[in-house]
């Protein structure tokens, strides 16, 4: 007999072996090696309470140390946050119902982040169903397409902001096309300043909607649509009354990703605009940016912080409704 | 004769990513009204069969023909051929009226006419009460009733079943299996299906193909398919245990022809007669298990020891040992043997198939199948 052989009898021999001593283990012992330590679970749970104290610690606490700040008038100029005065509401009431400036901001995010999101969506699907047939070069295109978003958006910020430049790239083609007279002062006209945030924001993370709806697309089942190819529907038919509705839960995901995003826009439009002209391009990240370390406004920026964190949190909500059954579903 | 349904002829299909081809040169004829199922096991080219019948696949060579018209190059939505698929491919995220209508709907149809339509098809499924219902929340017996519905709204001339009982429990088999009977019979559907379960195929279909390496290796009645089978797959493939197969060479002697295989030895039917060249090569002799039977020790009966005994029931599976030869017989449960026994076997000559063992066709006994 060759030696391989030998090796692989004398393993079977072993492997036998272990399993009756596991059976007879099992038989007799409360747990077996390797197996969940059922009976020692209070000693596996005081093992894991530092752990816990900790997470708690360093994910509740500045929770919790902003929230009661938001409820005083404190600022670091006024010594210590136990010290500062305790304001009630004041903050929350002040930023409703007279603060126009974060009312705009807010007004303003919310805009932009609607039709960024809508570019985003649009063009991500489009590249997506481009990407499912085969062409030359579809390996090459697919990793130029998702570089965008990996890029820092600080980096993103300032090239679009150097492209739009009164002299730059974007302002040199215009001249040639149209004459140097058409070119625009991108940022000294507040819509043309909202456009360079947009086109900047749609560049940076149309790829991460590209992602996801070509992921949720090569996951649709391929026999439905061959049912309705079959049933004689064309292929605009199949794909708006097939192939979407399967793709439902994976397009209302991608939009909680992004809007979750793009409500915190900040980077590009502080590399691009810093708010300006004026405010016309100011984001509440912006604005309570500039709250907290340009006025010393800590106290009131968290009140705006939370107010915003509770209307993300009723959007996002009521975003994912038409999906929250069909995801909270258990595995059949 | 009428034109048939549905030919095909010589029908070739190869992958690009590969020599091999996965349907070779199929010929098959379809008359209106008929039930033909393609049977076989899983890889055979049955399914890709299908697939080129509706549409979703170009052959690589030969021909498709609907009412004696070429299809090649028509889309399957103009083909007017319907495929039910084998996991029913419902559309989940509409109600079963939405899936029934879909069909008449994306052909731009008036709303008047698929109501009518598809309330005539949902009380043909006994489905007029589920019409509002979600597809998502639909149990399996009712996927494949919406699945098949949604198909026959569009008055398809040929139905493709792809497994059309396999993804069920066997109690809405059983019914499902039912159905699609009337089905066959109140909508005069020509249906072509595919299963790997010859139970299934034996049950539904008016005629059988049996496939194995993409080609159809006989297509035959149901009824007979199992009794004389014409292509040593076929042998091997139907009934249950199916056909023993013993390899050996004819010769002759003072009465008749024998078969002879090391050891074993067996008289042919009298008068049987085989083309000289059939009969000088090798050949393989077919005893179906039904036909072996118990019997006191005689000139014609040859000794046999007990290997195993399967029970079945009503009867039971007996492997025995003939001169070191493997044989299942099945006999009556009450007179079924011990273990180990030596038992006495009788084999009727009139029921033995031979094979040529160079084509594997089956040879015809000529002058048994002349009486």
């Amino acid at each position: 007999m060759t030696s391989s052989a030998d090796a692989a009898l004398t393993r079977l021999s072993r492997d036998g072996q272990t399993e009756t001593e596991d059976r007879m283990l099992g038989a007799h012992a409360p747990a077996r090696p390797g197996a969940p330590m059922r009976g020692n679970l209070g000693l596996a749970r005081f093992f894991a309470v530092p752990g816990q104290i900790v997470s708690v610690l360093v994910l509740v606490m500045p929770l919790l140390v902003a929230l009661y700040m938001s409820f005083t008038d404190w600022t670091p100029t006024r010594g210590s946050l136990l010290d500062a005065s305790f304001v009630g509401f004041e903050n929350y009431s002040e930023l409703l119902i007279y603060d126009s400036r974060f009312l705009e901001a807010v007004t303003r995010t919310v805009l932009i982040s609607v039709v960024c999101l809508a570019f985003e969506f649009t063009l991500g699907l489009g590249l997506a169903v481009l990407f499912l047939r085969e062409f030359r070069g579809k390996a090459i295109l697919f990793s130029a397409f998702l570089t965008p978003m990996m890029i820092l958006p600080v980096v993103v910020g300032y090239t679009f902001w150097m492209l739009f430049q009164s002299n730059g790239p974007i302002n040199q083609v215009i001249a040639l096309v149209a004459g140097e007279g058409a070119m625009p002062e991108w940022f000294r006209s507040a819509p043309l300043a909202i456009a360079t945030v947009i086109v900047t924001e749609v560049w940076h993370w149309t790829p991460l909607f590209f992602l996801i709806l070509l992921s949720g697309l090569n996951a649709v089942p391929e026999n439905p649509v061959r049912a309705a190819v079959i049933l004689g529907a064309s292929p605009r038919q199949v794909f708006w009354r097939v192939v979407l509705p399967m793709l439902k839960p994976v397009i209302i995901v991608a939009f909680v990703i992004r809007g979750m995003e793009v409500i915190k826009l900040f980077d590009e439009v502080f590399m691009l605009t810093r708010g300006g002209p004026g405010t016309a391009t100011e984001t509440i990240s912006l604005y309570i940016y500039k709250l907290a370390f340009n006025d010393f406004q800590l106290a009131y920026g968290a009140a705006a912080a939370f107010l915003v964190l509770i209307g993300t949190l009723v959007i996002i909500n009521f975003m994912l409704l038409p999906v929250r059954d069909q995801l909270l579903e258990a595995r059949r | 004769m009428s034109t048939p349904k549905l030919e095909l002829v010589s029908l070739h299909k190869e992958f690009a990513d590969g020599s091999v081809a996965a349907v070779d040169g199929i010929d098959l004829t379809v008359a209106a009204g008929e039930t033909v199922a393609l049977l076989g096991s899983s890889g055979c080219g049955k399914s890709t069969t299908l697939n080129m019948i509706v549409g979703l696949e170009e052959p690589t060579s030969g021909d498709i023909r609907i009412d004696g018209r070429s299809v090649i190059g028509v889309p399957p939505g103009r083909r007017n051929v319907g495929l039910v698929f084998q996991d029913y491919a419902v559309f989940t995220s509409m109600s079963v009226r939405q899936n029934l209508a879909f069909g008449l709907a994306v052909r731009g149809i008036g709303r008047g006419e698929i109501t009518r339509a598809v309330g005539e098809v949902a009380e043909l499924l006994g489905m007029s009460d589920r019409l509002d219902a979600r597809a998502k929340d639909l149990g399996g017996s009712e996927l494949q009733r919406v699945a098949i519905g949604r198909t026959l709204v569009t008055k398809p001339d040929i139905l493709l079943l792809d497994e059309p009982l396999s993804n069920l429990e066997a109690a809405a088999r059983l019914a499902m299996r039912k159905e699609l009977r009337r089905l066959q019979k109140e909508a005069g559907l020509t249906i072509i299906y595919v299963t790997h379960d010859q139970v299934e195929a034996l049950s539904l279909a008016d005629r059988i193909a049996v496939m194995s390496a993409g080609k159809i290796r006989q297509v035959e009645r149901a009824s007979a398919i199992c009794e004389w089978p014409g292509h040593i797959f076929v042998a091997s493939f139907m009934g249950s245990p199916p056909m023993n197969l013993v390899r050996g060479a004819l010769r002759h002697d003072g009465t008749g022809l024998r078969f002879v295989s090391d050891g074993f030895s067996l008289a042919l039917p009298e008068h049987a007669a085989i083309g000289a060249n059939d009969a000088a090569g090798p050949v393989i002799l077919g005893i179906r298990p039904e036909a072996i039977r118990l019997a006191p020790a005689s000139a014609t009966t040859l000794a046999a020891r007990v290997r195993l005994v399967e029970p079945r029931g009503p009867d039971a599976v007996v492997t025995l040992d003939c001169a070191r030869q493997p044989l299942k017989a099945v006999v009556p449960a009450h007179g079924r043997p011990e273990e180990g026994a030596e038992v006495n076997i009788a084999v009727d000559p009139m029921t033995l198939v031979l094979f040529s063992g160079r084509t594997d066709l089956r040879l015809p006994l000529r002058g048994k199948e002349a009486a």
